[in-house]
């Protein structure tokens, strides 16, 4: 049984086409077509403005919160082409870099975990994605993956920083060597796998099921098995898991969530891997629980408001 | 009505009673009357209203409670309230103690071993033969109650029906019946009357809610059926949890093995202690569920613990002690970092100083030791020198820091006028690089005091080395032009030239000369 615990007004003016929780739950970030990120507290059912950041020139379509151990930190993105960075210093949220790096509307920004530093990957419909690095001191360094998918880039997601199996291996005293992976989907239909070698980016993976745009992937969070699971929607209104068992990412397969009638625009795990959400044109946010003969079943679905629903995040909710 | 409550004791003391305790014909019989007893609870009031009146055979619901007594079994009760109807009323004096007697004599299971199922099948055949026998007889002909009363004894199923307001659950029906129909029933024989006492008390007049379907699959011994139900009905998994850990216990669950490995008890512990760990203080026992799942338990709880808001010190303390007992070191540093940076942002350096050595976050160390520099110098002095004056060891955990405390540590060694050794330490702290080349200007402003001393503190070759940092610094400065525009500077160097040839003056003086000649 699943029941919304909360609705939060957000007054904005326009389609929102985005809402994060940060880390502990306890702020929501929503941006929105009338150009502005708004942050709100959500602690015990409130809902109190913190800040309503403006800057960007279109129609904002992803944010993403950093790991609160860089600060707080919320990275937006937009059609105006622009990736902007905000911190909060003394109570007050501020632009900290802007990056313009793209020639198109930039569509999905993900910070990579904790361990890696603090590094935001964008994807942009000028079909290249953008690693962007904090070096110190206010400077960022950038990377720049040209023509990662053809026509356009619609989002990006890092993989969990595990090294695959370490639950079952003991795990040396030494910090693991992290290899960085991350997943991207495009206007290409295709899914692609990003690893970085020596400093440079490659593909290393190219997932084919779709026959239409993917709108978005996520990358599930580890809980230290051998297997690395990726989720992928489209506007082919199909849900795809992708899983790969070896530790080495060689062999991905897909099995079929669901076959939704609209397009689906989003999708999100939750912290422990266990429920993905899904979130589609055709007004409902479905939650999804893999049973015990490798099913996936629907736990629940939510009818909320008049309009599509297009962004969905998973926090600290209980739900079952 | 039922209160979730309510329904959740009255699943749990069927499941201990058939599950748990796995109890045996003859006994069964006993417990479930028990069970009846304490959670049909309905008739209550109506019983306390009827004995703590003045006149209870006078009362007009007497009849029912003495119906309620025998429908549960309590014949003692029902015995005793008989006995004030039979002194109220001499005339039915014989009807009453013929049914007292046989209330009195009616067998039932023992808890003991005093007799076996067979001998309680004879006595129980006669007993209920006798009955029949008086019945027939027409004894209780002219008191409906008593009659009724026999008949129920009898195990007369439509009898007892018609005493269904009283008895207000299928349930109570079905143990009723049980009782006085068949008391040595074996428990894999209650699903069948389970089933047709349900219908039978329905009545095809309203259907089965959730509550009787979990019933009915605790009764037919589908454990797992009862928890598949009652996860379905109970909005958390709090009941499901510790219902399935217990029967887990009792080695009663075949473990079944679901798709990501695990057992379905530490599947629903997993979901239970996640769910406890949206709230605010109940956190603190999802760390303990999350610790008795042996397989999951610990991955679970490193990614939930991360996600604990640190409001205030005290619960990121809280967190750490959870973290550090079970060896848990990514958290760790994870944690303190978070909290040296909200320290930091909140302008307590001492603080952030602390937690990034807790974190053994070099980095994070040199930078809050450049703020603490920074700060000394544009306001002269240092805050939290007591944390620096005790770093010990964990001041090696970055070069800044190192300098840091040794800089702290020169001028105490000033402060306590033990000149020649901060003098040296000063030296040290140029020549080997510990201080920043930023720094050196204000070492060697440092120095300006102690070279102005009536003493000569540095001796010959120190104030060369000074003198050769100096150099250094003026020298390897690409910003000449700066340096020459800026007139603090220049003066500052000039004085410091100055201050130097005049100490290698005198302590070349000094060294020169023979000692007490």
């Amino acid at each position: 049984q699943v029941s919304v615990i909360n609705t939060v007004d957000t007054s904005h003016e326009d389609m929102i086409h985005d809402a994060q929780m940060d880390y502990y739950g306890t702020r929501l970030a929503t941006c929105s077509s009338d150009r502005s990120v708004k942050i709100f507290d959500v602690r015990n059912g409130g809902q109190i403005l913190i800040a309503d950041l403006r800057g960007h020139e279109g129609p904002v379509w992803q944010v993403a919160w950093a790991h609160p151990m860089y600060g707080n930190i919320l990275a937006s993105c937009s059609y105006d082409r622009k990736v902007i960075i905000w911190k909060e210093e003394n109570g007050t949220w501020e632009k900290t870099y802007e990056y313009t790096g793209h020639d198109s509307s930039v569509n999905s920004v993900c910070w990579a975990p904790h361990d890696y530093g603090l590094i935001l990957a964008c994807g942009s419909s000028d079909g290249a994605i953008s690693l962007l690095s904090y070096t110190g001191d206010g400077q960022w360094e950038i990377k720049k993956i040209s023509n990662a998918h053809t026509i356009g880039c619609n989002a990006v997601s890092w993989a969990p920083a595990v090294v695959p199996g370490s639950l079952i291996e003991q795990p040396s005293g030494q910090k693991p060597n992290y290899i960085k992976r991350f997943a991207s989907g495009g206007c290409d239909n295709l899914v692609k796998i990003w690893k970085e070698e020596d400093g440079q980016w490659k593909e290393e993976q190219k997932l084919e099921a779709h026959s239409d745009w993917v709108r978005d992937v996520a990358w599930a969070p580890s809980i230290g098995l051998p297997t690395s699971t990726i989720a992928s929607c489209s506007q082919d209104g199909r849900v795809f898991i992708w899983t790969c068992d070896d530790a080495s990412g060689n062999s991905w397969s897909p099995k079929l969530l669901h076959k939704f009638n609209d397009v689906v625009w989003h999708v999100s795990w939750s912290i422990t891997a266990n429920i993905l959400a899904v979130s589609g044109g055709d007004n409902k946010v479905t939650l999804w629980k893999e049973s015990v003969d490798g099913l996936w079943a629907c736990i629940s679905d939510v009818n909320k408001g008049q309009g599509g629903v297009s962004a969905v995040t998973e926090g600290q909710q209980n739900e079952q | 009505q039922v209160s979730i409550l309510s329904a959740m004791e009255l699943i749990w003391n069927l499941c201990e009673i058939l599950f748990v305790e796995a109890a045996a014909a003859g006994p069964l019989l006993l417990r479930l009357l028990d069970w009846v007893r304490l959670h049909v609870c309905d008739v209550d009031t109506m019983v306390r209203e009827v004995l703590s009146s003045e006149n209870p055979s006078k009362h007009k619901l007497f009849w029912n409670v003495v119906d309620v007594f025998v429908l549960q079994g309590r014949m003692d009760e029902a015995r005793h309230l008989l006995s004030k109807e039979a002194t109220a009323n001499p005339t039915s004096m014989n009807m009453y103690k013929i049914l007292d007697d046989l209330m009195k004599k009616m067998p039932v299971p023992s808890l003991g071993n005093t007799q076996t199922l067979t001998e309680l099948e004879l006595k129980w055949q006669h007993w209920h033969e006798e009955c029949q026998r008086y019945l027939q007889d027409g004894t209780f002909a002219s008191n409906p109650h008593m009659e009724s009363l026999c008949k129920v004894l009898l195990g007369d199923e439509d009898a007892i029906l018609e005493k269904k307001e009283l008895m207000t659950t299928w349930y109570h029906f079905l143990v009723t019946r049980l009782l006085y129909s068949h008391p040595t029933v074996k428990p894999m024989e209650l699903r069948f009357y389970a089933q047709s006492s349900m219908d039978l008390f329905l009545g095809g007049e309203s259907s089965p809610e959730p509550l009787d379907m979990i019933l009915m699959a605790a009764f037919e011994f589908e454990m797992h059926q009862v928890i598949k139900e009652c996860s379905i009905v109970l909005s958390n998994w709090w009941f499901v949890a510790h219902l399935t850990d217990l029967l887990d216990h009792c080695k009663l669950l075949q473990s079944h093995n679901l798709y990501f490995g695990s057992n379905m008890r530490e599947f629903l512990l997993l979901e239970y202690a996640s769910g406890l760990f949206s709230h605010h203080s109940l956190w603190q026992l999802g760390v303990d569920y999350f610790d008795h799942c042996p397989e999951y338990g610990r991955v679970y709880l490193e990614l939930h613990i991360e996600r604990v808001p640190l409001n205030t010190e005290q619960k990121a303390l809280k967190v750490l002690r959870i973290c550090e007992q079970r060896q848990m070191h990514e958290q760790v540093r994870s944690i303190c970092k978070i909290m040296a940076m909200k320290a930091l942002r909140n302008n307590r350096l001492g603080s952030a100083l602390s937690w990034s050595i807790r974190a053994k976050d070099a980095a994070f160390a040199t930078l809050i030791s450049d703020r603490f520099l920074k700060d000394y110098c544009e306001r002269g002095c240092f805050s939290d020198l007591d944390l620096i004056d005790n770093l010990g060891p964990s001041m090696l955990l970055s070069d800044r820091l190192t300098f840091l405390g040794k800089y702290r540590e020169f001028h105490r060694l000033y402060g306590e006028k033990r000149f020649p050794e901060a003098a040296r330490l000063l030296l040290t702290l140029m020549t080997a690089h510990i201080a920043p080349c930023s720094f050196w200007m204000t070492l060697l402003t440092d120095a300006l005091p102690l070279l102005e001393q009536k003493e000569v503190i540095f001796s010959a070759e120190q104030t060369y080395e000074l003198m050769r940092c100096l150099e250094d610094l003026t020298a390897g400065n690409p910003d000449k032009q700066k340096f020459q525009e800026d007139d603090v500077e220049t003066t500052k160097v000039e004085m410091l030239r100055l201050a130097l040839a005049r100490n290698l003056a005198r302590v070349i003086v000094k060294e020169g000369t023979v000692e007490g000649s």
